[in-house]
């Protein structure tokens, strides 16, 4: 019954999604350290190579490449899009090999199971967003700092592929609560990802895409917002908002003679 | 083939037939596969961290003086995540980057687990572990010797500030000791401090209503830095921005480079370095000049606009005049590279908004500005009457505590505390300042060694950092390294605990208690209590308790004036009725605060005085009037121009902590490779000044100032005025771990200080520079 | 036929021995089969699990005849969460004295309450790290009772041996009872599959993220 209408759309399903206010990112990085807490993401001594150093959501920089004084600059959270593709064919779950990734028709989330994973990055390289990163080491975390681990969300080992989840395990947590309640729906606020309730500048809104009555459905909706790579067809789940045209512009590659939105 | 040969293949056969049949070969795989997902047994094996009943404490974070709350959820014993607490007045459940990976400051490495007693050369960093026994017997031992050495006065203290019970305990120690050597560290709120003694003469605490402005003006205050109350300040710049996109707020801000409040405003307008005050001077005199200003609160409420006549009958040139004669667009112009046009455009929408506001301090605030270009940014505000008012600026009162009792003083200590101050803070050389450790390290250095005991003999170092967080750290560890006895307090092994002869550690903000007083910046009155969390990890102490055993040991008037139990039962007595609140919700707020209202000037006009005559009462004497104003003076750089033709600029980041509390692995981790390459610390350079260097992106340079030079990286930035020079601060930590030390250059390093004329505050911001490319 | 071994003694030796030989590799061939059949079949199982026993032989029929269901130790907290095996203060409701003559009572009041020491239980259903398994949503939502997938646990009067596998460290109790992973009562066994078996058979979601984390 639930699969039916999942495979087809989320209509009646949850349909989780972020929209990302750009106007109000500072781009403090509150949002990267809180995601890094509490899901248990390593860190190195040197984590300045930023091709493996491990950030599920990692905030950008753009600039309008002007010389001084024209110059802009634009900062840009990216966590991992969930991409719905068409009918839950994400890039990366129509690749993996080993179902270790996967669309979940009733939440829009896509998951990644460690254990299942076995380290092909193939997943990696159809990610059009490099939401996805590769554990090259194993995780070394000093002796005390384990006491900070949380049980929620499980550590990596060497060898597989990692990826922002929508704080999943907070959807987990408060489902458990609700069924200990007897009940089934999950309120908005109940269910937040850690980079949502971290953002010291509440730039980041969290939410049922699907529910009118969830913030982010009325905000995804903005003359302004849009999506990362829209062209590509692969659907997905996080929307932007910028009054700045060349930061809307910046969301997608567009050649000199493409029309631009 | 023989019998026996062919039997046993046979044999072979079967075997491998019957072990297939069997489930030991699936088995095994399965298992091992399993085994895999963890590395059982092995080095390497993954951590499973225990599940159990979670809580969650609601406590205030003591990281910084922003007293956000915090809720921290914890696994039976275990803390593993910082939360903002929802509803708490000062951050509504957001965070900062700092706040959220607290964690480190228990988990982390450099933890000082148990008070140590340097055994080898100072900064060798070779310790022995000591009872907290001893250690409080040797020292109260050695300070009562000094005391009886009628050298009572040579015994000094420094704490990161003045706010909070233990500072008050250190102060009160001092008192009883008989010296009055007191400092805390330095920093933008000893500016604001004075700018509310003279202007409005009040004491409290500076709050810009920065939500309910609608123009705000910002002479390179980080906001989105780190400025004032971080996540507060954040906050309200997103209120700002709801109402920007409707047309009705904008913020502009003036610096030289494109931060991140100058990338959030809805105007950057870059100036020349350090120019900020002019530019202030500059639209007050368009203001002025076109009848602009608020006419009625000038006329009611201020004294100083125009000009004045003392009682010796002498005129003197008030902010009107000056303005108008000393101020002229076109010479503002010159100074700031700020278009003429832009300046007018400035002065006319500021003045005509409904909610203006200028706000002042450069990055941070780390460091202190001057107190006349300081007031000539806040005079702004005066100007355009937006005093007392929503949207504008006003003085926050401190919020009344129960009075600590009196202090037993006996001969020793009353002839220690006739001595001057080392620093010269509160006499003739520097009469309005109350603290002046920037002062110190220099003194210090060029006095003898065997005279050291005759000036500072002794000095105790609180939440402070001053061999990292002040300019010029190599004349501070110099310094450091001539005072006779250091005792630290520090939870840490930092950059100043280095030098200490005892480190007696606190516990860290998670594992104790501490009172937080009027947070930077804030529009209202506010008490934070942070409390105990999790047990302490090691054998730690309190600080105010070790304050309160030391006098005890030291007997006589000093433990008469130390009757307390503990620290927290005076905590407790201290906070009286609040406590309750304080412990149940985190925050005590003082609801019948409004932030408009005419509270009045308790100036010696009684008005809100543009020329301070309170700056003369108080002891400050000079025959220049432009003392007394509000001012711009070009700021006095060492070096000559053709050595050093760049200036060097620190820049502030929410992403690197440049205070006492060094940046955690997390928070390093979020750092671009734009500020920090491998442990090469990267600075900014306008490419079409790297041009004329021959430097390229990512190029490693020589950089080089009068006060030192280190090696960097330099990154193209077109954000960058030319001829800037602009260095990240809040790294090249020297203690602390492994996942801390070695990363970059701390910019405090090579740049000098520079003294104000006026107050003695060290206020510099940047210095002159060359830059060189080094061929690898 | 004589002639004929004559003739041919060589050859007939040969087929005769030949037969023998036939014989004697398949018995070689048996021999190796069966032997190692066994060594798979029941030395293995004996070899791959560790048994250790519990701190504390617990009657598990005793304290629910006493204290009521699985509830009254084995509870919901209020966020959802399984408080799983009651901790050593749950014991002190009841156990702060002796109150009977049994050895094992004994041992639990000088070894553990009186020493304000934690049990430490083996605990014989304990997955993985990477599982989310919520209690609430079977028991509560799903109205699973607890013997459906425990056993009747609260009828036990004794603690049986906690059998490690020595390669994973999860207990015998989750690969199945029986090594090939046959299983024939609801309880034997709590493997993935186990689960999404159930999961479909009752049109639940089978989602990855509904179980793993």
């Amino acid at each position: 019954m639930k699969h039916e209408h999942g495979a087809e759309s989320h209509e009646k399903a949850y349909k989780y999604g972020m929209v990302i206010d750009l106007d109000k990112c500072t781009g403090c990085g509150a949002c990267m350290v809180a995601c890094m807490v509490e899901n248990n993401v390593s860190y190195k001594k040197d984590e300045s190579n930023k091709l493996d150093s491990i950030t599920w959501l990692r905030v950008f920089q753009l600039t309008n490449g002007k010389p001084y004084p024209d110059t802009e600059v634009c900062y840009l959270p990216r966590p991992c899009m969930q991409c719905e593709g068409e009918h839950g064919h994400s890039p990366c779950v129509s690749v993996c090999p080993a179902t270790a990734t996967d669309y979940d028709h009733e939440t829009g989330v896509v998951s990644q199971i460690y254990t299942r994973c076995f380290g092909c990055r193939y997943c990696m390289a159809a990610c059009p967003y490099h939401a996805r990163y590769f554990n090259w080491r194993d995780p070394v975390w000093p002796e005390n700092t384990k006491a900070g681990l949380s049980p929620d969300v499980s550590p990596r080992m060497r060898g597989i592929v990692e990826k922002c989840s929508f704080c999943f395990h907070r959807l987990q947590r408060v489902r458990q609560q609700a069924y200990a309640e007897g009940q089934r729906d999950i309120l908005e606020m109940e269910y937040q990802t850690a980079c949502t309730q971290a953002c010291p500048a509440g730039a980041i809104t969290f939410g049922d895409l699907n529910n009118s009555e969830h913030k982010v459905h009325t905000l995804k909706q903005s003359k302004d917002a849009f999506r990362l790579l829209e062209r590509l067809g692969t659907n997905p789940k996080v929307y932007y908002i910028s009054t700045r045209q060349w930061v809307r512009e910046a969301g997608d590659n567009y050649l000199d003679c493409d029309i631009k939105p | 083939m023989s019998l026996g040969r062919r039997a046993f293949l046979q044999f072979s056969l079967g075997a491998g037939a019957g072990l297939t049949l069997s489930p030991l070969p699936w088995k095994l795989l399965d298992d091992s596969s399993i085994w895999s997902q963890t590395f059982r047994g092995l080095p390497i094996e993954v951590p499973v961290p225990p599940a159990g009943e979670v809580t969650i404490k609601k406590t205030v974070c003591a990281l910084c003086p922003g007293g956000c709350g915090i809720s921290v959820r914890k696994v039976k014993e275990r803390a593993v995540k910082i939360e903002g607490t929802e509803g708490h007045p000062i951050n509504d459940g957001g965070i900062c980057p700092m706040g959220a990976a607290g964690l480190y400051q228990i988990y982390g490495g450099a933890r000082v687990t148990k008070p140590l007693k340097r055994t080898g050369e100072r900064g060798d960093g070779n310790w022995s572990e000591v009872s907290w026994a001893d250690a409080i017997s040797d020292i109260s031992t050695q300070l009562n010797k000094t005391r009886k050495e009628g050298l009572s006065h040579t015994v000094a203290c420094l704490s990161g500030s003045d706010q909070g019970t233990v500072p008050q305990l250190l102060k009160r120690l001092l008192s009883a000791y008989g010296s009055p050597n007191f400092f805390s560290m330095p920093s933008l709120r000893d500016t604001e401090g004075l700018a509310l003694r003279f202007m409005h003469g009040k004491k409290g605490v500076l709050g810009y209503d920065l939500e309910n402005a609608d123009y705000v003006l910002s002479f390179g205050s980080g906001l989105i830095e780190g400025w004032g109350s971080p996540v507060s300040v954040f906050r309200a710049h997103s209120a700002l921005r709801d109402k920007a996109r409707e047309g009705k707020a904008k913020l502009i801000q003036l610096e030289s480079r494109l931060s991140n409040t100058a990338a959030k405003a809805d105007k950057w307008i870059p100036i020349e370095p350090g120019t900020e005050a002019a530019v202030a001077l500059g639209l007050a005199h368009v203001i002025v000049k076109e009848m602009l200003y608020n006419k009625q609160f000038i006329d009611n409420n201020v004294f100083g606009f125009e000009d004045w006549v003392d009682l010796n009958g002498k005129t003197h040139r008030a902010f009107k005049r000056m303005v108008l004669e000393d101020w002229p667009v076109d010479k503002v112009s010159a100074i700031t590279a700020v278009p003429a046009a832009q300046i007018f455009e400035l002065a006319r929408g500021f003045a005509k908004s409904s909610a203006p506001l200028a706000v002042a301090g450069r990055g941070k605030g780390m460091t202190p500005s001057g107190l006349n270009e300081f007031m000539a940014i806040y005079s702004l505000n005066a100007l355009v009457g937006n005093v007392n008012k929503k949207g504008g600026v006003c003085v926050v009162p401190e919020i009344p505590l129960k009075e600590w009792p009196d202090i037993a003083r006996d001969g020793l200590a009353l002839a220690g505390l006739e001595h001057q101050r080392i620093d010269g803070a509160d006499t003739k050389q520097a009469p309005v300042a109350q603290s002046l450790f920037n002062m110190v390290p220099d003194l210090i250095n060029q006095i003898n060694q065997e005279k050291m005991s005759d000036v500072m003999s002794a000095l105790f170092i609180y939440n402070a950092n001053p061999c990292y967080t002040l300019h010029n750290t190599q004349q501070v560890a110099s310094a450091f390294n001539k005072i006779p006895l250091i005792i630290s307090f520090a939870s840490h092994k930092d950059e100043t605990a280095k030098y200490a002869d005892y480190i007696l550690p606190n516990h860290t903000n998670l594992e104790r208690y501490d009172d937080i007083y009027m947070p930077p910046g804030l529009g209202f009155p506010v008490i934070g209590l942070s409390q105990p969390v999790i047990t302490p990890q090691y054998d730690t102490r309190h600080t105010g308790d070790v304050i309160i055993e030391l006098a005890k040991a030291m007997g006589g008037t000093i433990a008469e004036s130390f009757k307390f139990a503990n620290y927290e039962t005076l905590l407790k007595e201290r906070l009286a009725e609040k406590w309750d609140t304080l412990v149940a919700e985190g925050f005590w707020k003082d609801d019948s605060f409004k932030l408009e209202g005419d509270r009045g000037f308790d100036t010696p006009t009684e008005r809100f005085e543009l020329f301070v005559i309170g700056l003369q009462r108080g002891g400050f004497i000079s025959k220049d009037d432009n003392d007394y104003l509000p001012y711009y003076k070009s700021f006095p750089m060492s070096g000559e121009k053709d050595e050093y033709p760049l200036i060097l600029i620190q820049t502030d980041s929410m992403r690197l902590a440049n205070g006492t509390i060094a940046t955690p692995p997390l928070m390093t981790k979020t750092v671009s490779d734009s500020v920090l390459k491998k442990n090469d610390i990267v600075v900014e350079i306008n490419p079409q000044t790297a041009a004329t260097y021959g430097l390229l992106d990512g190029d490693k340079a020589l950089l080089k100032t009068p006060t030192g030079k280190t090696n960097v990286r330099v990154s193209y930035y077109n954000g960058l005025k030319p001829g800037v020079i602009a260095m990240p601060t809040g790294l090249g930590h020297t203690a602390y771990d492994d996942y801390i030390c070695g990363k970059g250059t701390n910019s405090n390093d090579i740049i000098g200080t520079v003294t104000d004329p006026v107050v003695g505050f060290d206020i510099a911001w940047g210095c002159r520079a060359e830059i060189k490319r080094i061929i690898a | 036929m004589s002639a004929h071994h004559d003739e041919k003694p060589h050859c007939c030796q040969t087929a005769s021995s030949g037969k023998c030989s036939m014989v004697f590799l398949a018995i070689s061939f048996l021999i190796g089969f069966l032997f190692f059949l066994g060594v798979g079949w029941i030395v293995f199982p004996k070899l791959l699990y560790s048994k250790k026993i519990q701190p504390i032989d617990f009657d598990h029929k005793l304290h629910t005849a006493e204290a009521g269901g699985c509830e009254s130790c084995h509870s919901l907290r209020e966020d959802g969460t399984f408080t799983g095996i009651p901790g050593l203060d749950n014991c002190l409701q009841c156990h702060e004295e002796q109150i009977g003559n049994n050895p094992e009572e004994q041992k639990l009041v000088e070894d553990y309450v009186k020493q304000n020491k934690e049990i430490p239980w083996l605990v014989y259903s304990r997955q993985p790290d990477c599982v989310f398994f919520s209690h609430a949503a079977h028991t509560k939502m799903g109205k699973i009772e607890c013997k459906e997938c425990h056993g009747d646990k609260g009828e036990s009067e004794k603690t049986v041996p906690y059998e490690e596998n020595r390669i994973t460290g999860y207990s015998r109790d989750i690969d199945g009872r029986i090594v090939p992973g046959l299983k024939l009562a609801a309880n034997d066994r709590m493997k993935m599959t186990d689960c999404g078996d159930c999961h479909k058979k009752h049109g639940e979601n089978n989602a990855c993220f509904v179980c793993h984390k």
